[in-house]
């Protein structure tokens, strides 16, 4: 993308502020959480949440949803502890993108994105366990974040992103394929300035400008686990709403070596066996997203 | 391994007994030796077929069970009644049409470019294990309907192989009733089938003239050797009755009667982890495969 239209994009993804629906508990809630998980107030969150009706109650579903399986928590403060900062970290922000987009601007439409965004999470997270990847609740956050950028796009330039994901699903193609095509930019660029723009951690970042682009020599390993996760998501009935033409070699991918290098013992995960728990995952990760957030669309 | 989907197990308290790690147990058993694997969701499933079992025996708890696979005597021969429990009536017509979609956007594509360049213009596919011949016709039905597009001015067939005489003469007769054809569509019914009664259909001679039914006997390594230059070969819920060492014999001989760069599409809960290493996992959109990569194919690239 040429500098010219990134400072184009950069411009109107700062008039996005200004629109009523961007929650005003997103940027006080990405400065907190810059901070050293040990030293920020739970009463602090407590009071965020509390803020932001909408969010709250959303907060308070996926408290509550089957894949926490507690009962009956009826109170902000309760859902605060018991998810525990980083996971309530992780569904404000997803909670607060989701009221970003108006109902009439959704492209990819809700329900799929937070199926592939929540799923890619979830299976992040659970990769990153498997490998022994020190933060696996970071890895989360980056799977649950990584499409922001498909958002940025519904906004700043919903028609032109509609003929755009219409032609990559009448070709059965990748998004970013088609994006660059259509756009000049694709969901990893416009997501990263989003990114910036809000001050988000600068691993989550990477991962958001690097998931298509797992060979990026820059790129940690995070940006691989999630790229390979996001591939694995995209094969099961987690992707982007339509069927992509994939076949997908994940042991011979770049990400993959990538992440070897750094984690030795992945190369006896059972990747056969992995896919097939994300299958059992799924109805369980169906049914989160059509309680949390996709109830109002 | 269970995709950790946060705190603890979820809604599995309705049937308490669910929570008993022995079903963990005999899952994991069942995935040691026949490669067939169910997620910790669906264990619900696992159990009532475990059920059934342990009613025939007499068992009165799933821990008393895992010892009938474990330590018994007859735990073979237990190991494959319950087997028999999980894939029981799976085969119809259009079981797996995730495999097909693959065939049709990428492996057919990739091995018409790649034989093109060789100037060859023939496909062959196997269904090894093809039971009663629902995989088979399922296969001609999806070959003849490329026939005219991807397949323009290719020839193709299909070699179907049992070990049992009795499905291989059903499979030959190839009359269906509803439960085969279940998924079959109106239109592709009337194109490749005829009525025989109100119940049953049978497959028409276009449909036979591509399919060589044949007795073979996978562990039997003369005949396996002879069979050379296959495309894909499907060979679904088979490996799964098999002993580790005859599994890797008979996927060792999938390799070699396959062509560089051709497929093996195994049963949807099936894995061939550490089981075989000369295949390469590929993901399809809604299945996996495993692919023989041609020589030269060295890792960090994609199929």
């Amino acid at each position: 993308m040429n500098s010219e239209k990134l400072n184009g994009l950069r411009t109107r993804i700062k008039t996005l502020e200004a629109m009523p629906t961007v929650p005003a508990i997103v940027q006080p809630l990405v400065a907190l959480f810059q901070q050293p998980l040990d030293q920020i107030e739970t009463e602090k969150v407590i009071e965020l949440v509390s803020y932001d009706k909408t969010i709250a109650a959303q907060c308070l579903r996926m408290a509550n949803s089957p894949l926490f399986g507690m009962r009956k928590v009826e109170s902000v403060r309760h859902a605060v502890v018991a998810l525990g900062l980083k996971r309530v970290q992780a569904i404000l922000l997803g909670c607060s993108l989701n009221s970003t987009v108006p109902a009439d601007r959704w492209v990819v439409d809700a329900v799929t994105f937070w199926r592939h965004s929540l799923g890619c999470a979830l299976v992040s997270r659970q990769m990153a366990k498997i490998i022994g990847y020190s933060d696996p609740e970071k890895a989360y956050l980056a799977g649950l974040l990584h499409d922001l950028g498909i958002l940025v796009n519904s906004l700043v330039c919903t028609e032109d992103y509609r003929k755009c994901v219409q032609t990559a699903s009448e070709r059965h193609m990748a998004l970013h394929l088609v994006e660059e095509e259509f756009l000049g930019f694709t969901h990893c660029q416009s997501g990263k300035v989003l990114g910036e723009h809000w001050r988000l951690p600068a691993d989550v970042i990477e991962v958001i400008e690097c998931h298509h682009d797992a060979g990026n020599i820059t790129a940690g390993p995070l940006a691989s686990l999630v790229h390979l996760s996001d591939l694995l998501c995209r094969v099961r009935d987690l992707g982007y709403g339509y069927y992509e033409v994939l076949g997908i070699d994940l042991a011979g991918d770049v990400a993959w070596t990538t992440l070897v290098r750094h984690h030795p013992q992945m190369v006896n995960m059972d990747l056969a066996r992995f896919t097939m728990d994300i299958d059992g995952s799924m109805d369980e990760i169906i049914a989160t997203v059509d309680t949390v957030f996709a109830n109002k669309h | 391994m269970a995709i950790d989907l946060g705190q603890g197990k979820t809604g599995l308290t309705a049937e308490a007994d669910l929570s008993d790690p022995a079903y963990l147990k005999i899952r994991d058993v069942i995935y040691q030796i026949s490669g067939i694997y169910q997620p910790e969701e669906k264990l619900y499933l696992l159990a009532a077929r475990v059920g059934r079992r342990m009613s025939a025996l007499n068992a009165k708890s799933p821990v008393e069970y895992l010892e009938h696979l474990t330590l018994r005597g007859n735990r073979e021969a237990e190991l494959r009644l319950l087997l028999n429990e999980i894939t029981i009536g799976e085969t119809y017509m259009f079981r797996s049409p995730p495999q097909l979609q693959a065939l049709r956007t990428v492996i057919l594509p990739q091995i018409i470019e790649a034989k093109l360049k060789l100037g060859f213009k023939r496909l062959r596919v196997w269904s090894a294990g093809c039971s009663t011949g629902e995989e088979p016709y399922t296969l001609a039905m999806f070959l003849l309907e490329e026939s005219d597009k991807l397949l323009k001015g290719w020839t193709f067939d299909i070699l179907a192989t049992d070990l049992n005489d009795n499905s291989l003469a059903v499979a030959k007769n190839g009359i269906y009733g509803e439960y085969s054809l279940r998924s079959t569509t109106p239109e592709l019914r009337r194109k490749y089938f005829t009525q025989v009664d109100d119940k049953r259909m049978q497959a028409s001679d276009q449909l036979k003239a591509l399919i060589r039914f044949d007795r073979v006997n996978l562990s039997d390594d003369s005949k396996m050797l002879f069979l050379k230059g296959m495309d894909v070969i499907f060979c679904c819920n088979v490996l799964i009755y098999f002993d580790l060492s005859s599994k890797r014999k008979v996927v060792q001989h999938f390799n070699s009667n396959l062509l560089p760069g051709g497929y093996l599409f195994l049963g949807h809960a099936e894995s061939l982890y550490q089981v075989d290493d000369s295949f390469r996992l590929v993901h399809f959109p809604g299945t996996i495969g495993y692919w023989k990569p041609p020589v030269g194919y060295s890792d960090g690239g994609k199929p």
